[in-house]
C-alpha cells in the first residue's frame, strides 16, 4: 500500500491533537507576559529558556520523530552563531539576513554530517559520529584565533538593527532592552513549532516516523530513507542555527566553550527527555520547566546541577514519557 | 627538523596514551559487547579512581601499590553498585537503545558536580609512584611511563585470560552471544551484568589513576576520556576486546606523530578525523560485527 495513503489516516487522527490548542493558548499567553512583566532579568530567564526550547524542539525534530539518535547538535547551534556574527562583523552584513544565513550554513554543515551518517544504524554509532563532528568544529573554532579571536571571546558583534513595523513604530534593539528581543525570539520559536507542526502532519512526517519505528518496514514501503534522513538532518540544522544566530545578537559575545560545549548538548538532551521525547510540546514544557526551574533552584547553590543529575536519571527510570506527557496527556501524538 | 630520535620519543609517548586509550576502551566495549548499552558515565568512574588514588597517596600516606588496589577496587564496587541501583531496572523494559544511555548521562551529571562540590575545582597533583629516570635507546624515560606500560600491560593479558579461559569468562562470553540460551544453560545472566560493569568502571579507574601523576585530577577529567574511549571502541569495533586494546595504540602513537608534523592543538582534530573516516570506509571497525 502506498505509505501516502496511511498517512491520510495518520493526518486525520494527528490534526486532532489536543497539543495544538495547549500550544496556541500558550504562545498567547508567553505573547502577553511583558505587558506584565517587566524585570530585565526575568525576562532574559524567558528568552533564554525559548532559546533553549527551540533548540530542544529541532533535536527532538531528529531524534523523537526520526530516531537518529545525533550527540552534536550544539555545532549547529555555535556555527550558526560564529557565521552570523562574523558576516556582520567583517562584512557588514545585516543580522536580520545573518538569522538565515547562519541556518543556512549550520544546515549544509548538517547535510555533510548527514551523509556518512546513512550507513549506521546502531544509536551508539550515530551518537559517537556526530559527537566527533562536534568536538571538530570546536576544536577548529578554538584554533582559528585570527578569525574568531578563540577563547578570548569574539565580541563587538552588532545589534539587530533597528526596524519600522506599521502600527507600532521603530523598535530599536541597541542599550540593552529586553522586551524587542523577547518577541523576536517568540516569534522565532513560533515559526519554528508551527514548521515543526506541519512537517509532522505532512507525509513527510509520517516518513520520519516510519524511519523510526522501523527503518526495514519504511523502506519495503517505499519510503526513500536516504531522502528523509536527510531531510531530518538539514530541517533540525537550521532552527538550531537560526536560534545560534539570535543568540550571537543577544549576548553580543562568542567563547567556543559557551557555544559549544557537549554540556550544551546534555542541557538539549535532558530538557527533551524531561519534558517528553517524542511528543510535539514536550521540548518546549522541558525548556520552561528546567531554565526557570533552575534559577528557582539558585538557592540550592552548587547543588543545582547535582539535582539536575538525579532528576535526569528518575525521569528515566520512572516515567520514559516525559513530564509533559504526564502533565497534558498527548497521548495521540506519539503513535 | 624531524630526527628519527623525536619519532621514536613520539612513538614511545603514544604507547604510554596508547595504554590509557586502551584501558578506557577495553571497559566501554566489555559492556556493549554483554549489554548492549553506552556508558556515559564511564569518564566520571574514570575520573573517581583518580581522586580515590589521590586521597590516599597524599592524604593518608598509603604506598602507591595499595591506593592502586584501593582506587580499582572502590571504583569496581561503586560501578557494581550503580548498575544495581539505575540500570537493573531498565533491563527488559522497551526501549533499551537508549534508556541506558540517558540514565548514565544523569549518572554523569550528577557525579561530576558532585566532584566539584565535594573536592572543588583546583586541579589536584600527584606525585610519581617512582621517581627517576632510566635511559632506552638514548632517551630518557621517567619510571612512571614504564609502570605504566607494564601494569596496564599485565592487567589487559590478565583480564583476557580470564575471559577465555575460566568459568565467569565463558559465562560472560555465552552472555554476550545469546542472553536466553546462557541463561538455559544455567549462567546468572544479571549477576554476569552487574560483575561486568563493575570491571568495566574498574578499568576506567586503573587508566586513571595510573596516569593521575602525569595529567592532574579534576572534576572534568573523565569527559576527554570518555570521548577518546569512545572513538578507540569504535575504530576497533564496538564489542571487540582486542579491537579496544589496538585501536587504543593506534590511537595514541597517530595522535603522537601528528605533534610532530601539526601543532598540538591540532592533535585532537587529527583524532576525530581518523576516527571518522574509519567510519565511513568500514563501520565495522577493526574487529568489530556486523552491527552498525
Amino acid at each position: 500500500m502506498d505509505y501516502r495513503i496511511v498517512h491520510r489516516i495518520g493526518i486525520a487522527r494527528i490534526s486532532k491533537l489536543r497539543s495544538e490548542r495547549s500550544f496556541y493558548v500558550g504562545t498567547l499567553l508567553l505573547a502577553i507576559i511583558p505587558l506584565f512583566i517587566r524585570d530585565p532579568y526575568l525576562l532574559n530567564v524567558l528568552i533564554i529558556s525559548l532559546s533553549f526550547g527551540v533548540l530542544a524542539a529541532s533535536w527532538n525534530l531528529i531524534c523523537g520523530y526520526t530516531g537518529i539518535f545525533t550527540f552534536g547538535h550544539q555545532a549547529f547551534f555555535g556555527v550558526g552563531g560564529y557565521v552570523s556574527a562574523l558576516m556582520a562583523m567583517k562584512a557588514g552584513i545585516s543580522p536580520w539576513f545573518g538569522l538565515f544565513i547562519g541556518g543556512t550554513v549550520a544546515a549544509f554543515l548538517s547535510f555533510l554530517i548527514g551523509l556518512p551518517c546513512l550507513r549506521l544504524r546502531a544509536a551508539p554509532y550515530v551518537a559517537i559520529m556526530t559527537l566527533a563532528f562536534s568536538e571538530i568544529a570546536r576544536i577548529t573554532c578554538m584554533n582559528l584565533v585570527g578569525l574568531t579571536r578563540g577563547e578570548m571571546g569574539l565580541w563587538g558583534i552588532p545589534n539587530f538593527p533597528d526596524i519600522h513595523i506599521p502600527l507600532i513604530g521603530v523598535v530599536s534593539f541597541a542599550g540593552g532592552v529586553r522586551v524587542p528581543y523577547y518577541y523576536l525570539i517568540l516569534i522565532i520559536f513560533t515559526i519554528t513549532m508551527v514548521i515543526i507542526h506541519l512537517i509532522l502532519r505532512s507525509h513527510i512526517g509520517l516518513a520520519f516516523r516510519s524511519i523510526r519505528d522501523s527503518q526495514d518496514a519504511a523502506e519495503s514501503l517505499g519510503v526513500n530513507i536516504t531522502y528523509y534522513k536527510l531531510l531530518a538532518f538539514v530541517v533540525s540544522a537550521f532552527f538550531a542555527g537560526v536560534v545560534g544566530s539570535f543568540y550571537a545578537h543577544y549576548i553580543l559575545i562568542l567563547t567556543p566553550s559557551s557555544v559549544f560545549p557537549v554540556g550544551l548538548m546534555i542541557e538539549i538532551l535532558a530538557i527533551t527527555l524531561i519534558g517528553g521525547i517524542g511528543t510535539f510540546l514536550g521540548p518546549v514544557i522541558g525548556a520552561l520547566l528546567l531554565t526557570i526551574g533552575l534559577e528557582y533552584l539558585r538557592f540550592l547553590g552548587d547543588y543545582r546541577f547535582i539535582t539536575y543529575g538525579i532528576l535526569l536519571v528518575m525521569v528515566v527510570l520512572f516515567m520514559p514519557q516525559g513530564l509533559g506527557q504526564k502533565l497534558f496527556r498527548e497521548k495521540e501524538i506519539t503513535e | 627538523m624531524i630526527t628519527s630520535m623525536v619519532v621514536f620519543e613520539q612513538i614511545m609517548n603514544g604507547l604510554v596514551l596508547g595504554c590509557m586509550y586502551a584501558s578506557v576502551a577495553s571497559g566501554l566495549t566489555l559492556i556493549w559487547g554483554t549489554m548492549k548499552m553506552l556508558n556515559f558515565a564511564h569518564g566520571e568512574f574514570y575520573m573517581l579512581g583518580g581522586y580515590v588514588l589521590y586521597f590516599a597517596l597524599t592524604v593518608f600516606g598509603v604506598p602507591p601499590l595499595i591506593a592502586l588496589v584501593l582506587a580499582v577496587g572502590i571504583v569496581l564496587f561503586l560501578g557494581m553498585f550503580t548498575e544495581k541501583l539505575v540500570i537493573h531496572p531498565l533491563l527488559d523494559r522497551p526501549g533499551w537503545e537508549l534508556s541506558p544511555l540517558m540514565v548514565t548521562i544523569g549518572i554523569s551529571i550528577f557525579l561530576q558536580n558532585l566532584a566539584l562540590r565535594l573536592w572543588g575545582e583546583r586541579f589536584k597533583n600527584v606525585p610519581y609512584f617512582l621517581d627517576g629516570t632510566f635511559d632506552l635507546f638514548g632517551i630518557r624515560m621517567a619510571y612512571q611511563r614504564l609502570i605504566i606500560f607494564v601494569v596496564t600491560a599485565s592487567v589487559m593479558l590478565g583480564f583476557w585470560a580470564v575471559l577465555k579461559k575460566t568459568k565467569f569468562g565463558i559465562g560472560l562470553r555465552a552472555t554476550a552471544q545469546d542472553r536466553d540460551a546462557a541463561t538455559l544453560m544455567g549462567v546468572n545472566a544479571k549477576k554476569i551484568y552487574t560483575i561486568t560493569f563493575g570491571i568495566s568502571c574498574a578499568m576506567a579507574a586503573l587508566a586513571a589513576a595510573l596516569l593521575a601523576p602525569i595529567f592532574s585530577v579534576n572534576p572534568w577529567m573523565g569527559h576527554a576520556a570518555l570521548i577518546k574511549g569512545f572513538i578507540t571502541v569504535v575504530l576497533g569495533g564496538l564489542g571487540s576486546f582486542e579491537g579496544a586494546i589496538l585501536g587504543g595504540f593506534i590511537l595514541g602513537t597517530t595522535e603522537s606523530i601528528s605533534v610532530i608534523l601539526l601543532s598540538s592543538e591540532w592533535k585532537d582534530v587529527v583524532a576525530f578525523a581518523i576516527f571518522i573516516l574509519v567510519l565511513i570506509v568500514r563501520p565495522s571497525g577493526l574487529f568489530g560485527t556486523k552491527e552498525w
